[in-house]
């Protein structure tokens, strides 16, 4: 059987040279990611694209339910609102951040002590995290004792259930996600290279100016884009720590599908999805962050 | 072994002047003073099981107590409670055809709000309901099963002994000053706005058709000292624990555990909401008519007597209260000198305006 295929075979490879033989070797990184990927598409992208069709064929085809958004002045509101915090809070977290993770970069033995405390409140849930919050800055929590005590203030003030809440608590949760990128692109920058600034009489804020902080761009690009990302789909921090209009547009969709309006909360669904991918698009587009997708990929 | 006995003869102690003190805000009764139903109908009786779904929590220890070991008991049909009712899961369930519950605990609010939408639930079978369920709480597609009301709660050490007694005081915060709680619309809920009407003056009798414009511009007074539109019935009793509002709306039975724990707090109950909740079967339910035994059975004088030792909620059978000891009675939404302050909630108009009612609100908490 062999002896006969043998020939066919190689009559193959000489007719059409540039095709190898199939190699399954180059085929196994695929066949081991098959499975995960038949669990995505099947319990993740199907339901997910069900879900949005919601929008468009509830109950007969029809683009109504984006029409009506163009004067739906509650999600108008909410969609600005929802924008509005996760800018707030990628530049919270980005000025609190880049400096930890600078700190992190250079702390030698201290490094992963350092990492346990930013990481620690990652493996938090995040409800317990905001019941902590509510702690905290409630009307005699310990924020409000304590500048109370020190004579700062002479009655309580509204912190909690306010939108300063909100992004205190949100920027607490996000930080990590700003940190690590942008830790990750610090050390990679070649230690020579602010030996070679400071060699050629560079200051301290120069080289950091023109050495360090150029090279983590990509890491800036990356946490940002990270962070802003996951902002914009929050719910239960807002729900539970925001102020009484504090509506992001996760929330307004969770009401809408409790209020069982769910070809409405498909749109907007569909909406905040198609936000968050054009956000990554015209990202990718801008010089620096498309490394910043090539540095994560490695 | 001493140490241990002092340890427990103190807490009996605290336990016991907690009693004297108040002797309402006990969160149950003793089991040893329950009614027993002793027999039932056979055409309640059967085999197999029935999947309930419930709000969970204290509640569902009540009922597990209350009426599904007897239930087990006594018609041999075993009860698998499942916590986390939620009519949304109804739709999602019988839309896909995999009913996962046999009956669930809702409202006849949700329960007609879903059946608007499309065929969802199995009608009741009325013929083996107890003839001591009022009319009231029975409709085509649910039977009410629990009288809970929503009402007014304010800390007592807050207005130095001033006591607020309806919408008009809570929207008073000269009188009553600090910051205020109420529905919002989060969740899946319907704002108060008979709340806001009735502070407006409009007399309790005259709610309904609400004048929802009326109701927003009275709802605009209040606006800046609402410092939480609550979604869940937790979230009042911790604001209210914290010191983080002085009045808020609550659920009634969350107030007992507040209470228990020391919080000085109380319920004024007048012009407060009577709201109930009702069982429903969803559509293809698998063990339909065991639901409709349970739901019958539920619902006779001693199963709901028994709720109502449980947990501070009222009962739909009339002939219950001859199974419930007069100080407890006197506790209850169902109880004839609070019932008279309350105000039924009329779930039918709800159902009818919500779609139109909640965007007008939700715009208008934007505005």
């Amino acid at each position: 059987m062999s002896e006969i295929a043998q020939p066919a075979s190689l009559a193959l490879a000489v007719s059409r040279p540039r095709s190898p033989p199939f190699d399954w070797r180059r085929a196994v990184p695929f066949l081991l990611a098959a499975p995960l990927l038949l669990y995505m598409v099947v319990l993740y992208a199907l339901p997910v694209v069900a879900m949005l069709l919601r929008s468009v064929n509830d109950p007969t085809w029809t683009l109504a339910n984006y029409a009506t958004l163009l004067d739906d002045v509650v999600f108008q509101k909410t969609f600005w609102i929802t924008i509005n915090t996760s800018v707030t809070v990628t530049l919270g977290c980005l000025i609190l951040g880049y400096p930890v993770a600078m700190g992190l970069v250079r702390a030698r033995s201290m490094a992963p002590f350092i990492l346990v405390i930013i990481l620690l409140p990652f493996w938090t849930s995040v409800l317990v995290r905001s019941y902590a919050w509510m702690v905290l800055l409630g009307r005699h929590g310990l924020v409000n004792e304590a500048l109370l005590a020190l004579g700062m203030i002479d009655r309580p003030i509204r912190i909690l259930n306010t939108p300063l809440a909100t992004q205190i608590a949100m920027i607490h949760i996000l930080l990590p996600y700003m940190i690590l990128p942008i830790a990750n692109a610090l050390r990679q920058i070649d230690p020579s290279l602010i030996r070679a600034a400071s060699g050629l009489g560079s200051t301290p804020f120069m080289t950091f100016r023109q050495v360090i902080l150029p090279l983590s761009m990509s890491g800036v690009a990356a946490g940002t884009l990270l962070t802003f990302v996951l902002a914009l789909g929050f719910y239960i921090t807002p729900a539970m720590v925001g102020g009484p209009r504090d509506i992001t547009l996760s929330m307004l969709i969770a009401q809408q599908v409790d209020q069982l309006n769910w070809a409405y909360a498909a749109t907007l669904s569909a909406v905040l999805l198609a936000t968050a991918l054009a956000i990554l698009a015209v990202a990718r587009k801008l010089p620096g962050v498309g490394n910043a997708f090539k540095t994560s990929m490695r | 072994m001493s140490k241990k006995t002092i340890g427990r003869r103190a807490t009996l102690g605290l336990v016991g002047a907690g009693l004297v003190a108040a002797p309402f805000i006990r969160p149950s009764y003793g089991q040893a003073a329950w009614p027993e139903q002793t027999t039932v109908p056979d055409i309640l009786k059967g085999s197999g099981e029935v999947r309930i779904a419930t709000f969970g929590g204290t509640m569902q220890e009540t009922q597990q107590k209350a009426y599904f070991e007897p239930f087990e008991k006594i018609t041999g049909i075993k009860v698998r409670a499942f916590p986390g009712s939620d009519v949304t899961k109804i739709k999602a369930m019988v839309d896909t055809g995999n009913v996962e519950w046999d009956m669930a605990q809702l409202s006849r609010g949700s329960i007609m709000n879903l059946q608007k939408r499309g065929d969802y639930f199995e009608k009741i079978d009325y013929d083996i309901v107890d003839p001591g369920v009022e009319k009231q709480f029975r409709f085509e597609y649910g039977l009410e099963m629990l009288i809970w009301a929503q009402v007014l709660a304010y800390r007592t050490d807050a207005f130095k002994g001033a006591v607020p007694s309806g919408w008009a005081d809570f929207w008073d915060t000269k009188k009553f000053p600090g910051d205020r709680a109420l529905y919002g619309t989060n969740s899946g809920g319907w704002p108060e706005m008979e709340f806001a009407l009735m502070a407006a003056g409009v007399p309790p009798d005259k709610l309904y058709p609400l004048d929802v414009d009326k109701a927003l511009a009275s709802y605009g007074k209040i606006k800046k000292d609402v410092f939480k539109w609550w979604d869940t019935g937790a979230v009042p009793i911790q604001l209210l624990t914290d010191r983080e509002v002085t009045m808020t709306s609550v659920w009634n039975g969350r107030m007992a555990a507040l209470q228990a724990a020391g919080v000085p707090a109380a319920v004024s109950w007048n012009q407060g909401l009577s709201k109930r909740d009702a069982w429903g079967i969803p559509k293809g339910a698998k063990n339909k008519v065991n639901a409709m035994k349970f739901v019958a059975y539920s619902t006779m004088a001693i199963p709901q007597a028994r709720v109502c030792l449980g947990i501070p909620y009222g009962s739909v059978n009339s002939k219950s209260n001859e199974y419930i000891p007069t100080e407890r009675l006197a506790v209850l939404p169902s109880a004839p000198e609070i019932a008279k302050q309350l105000v039924p909630y009329n779930y039918d108009w709800w159902i009818e305006n919500r779609e139109t009612v909640i965007p007008k609100f939700n715009k208008w908490l934007l505005s």
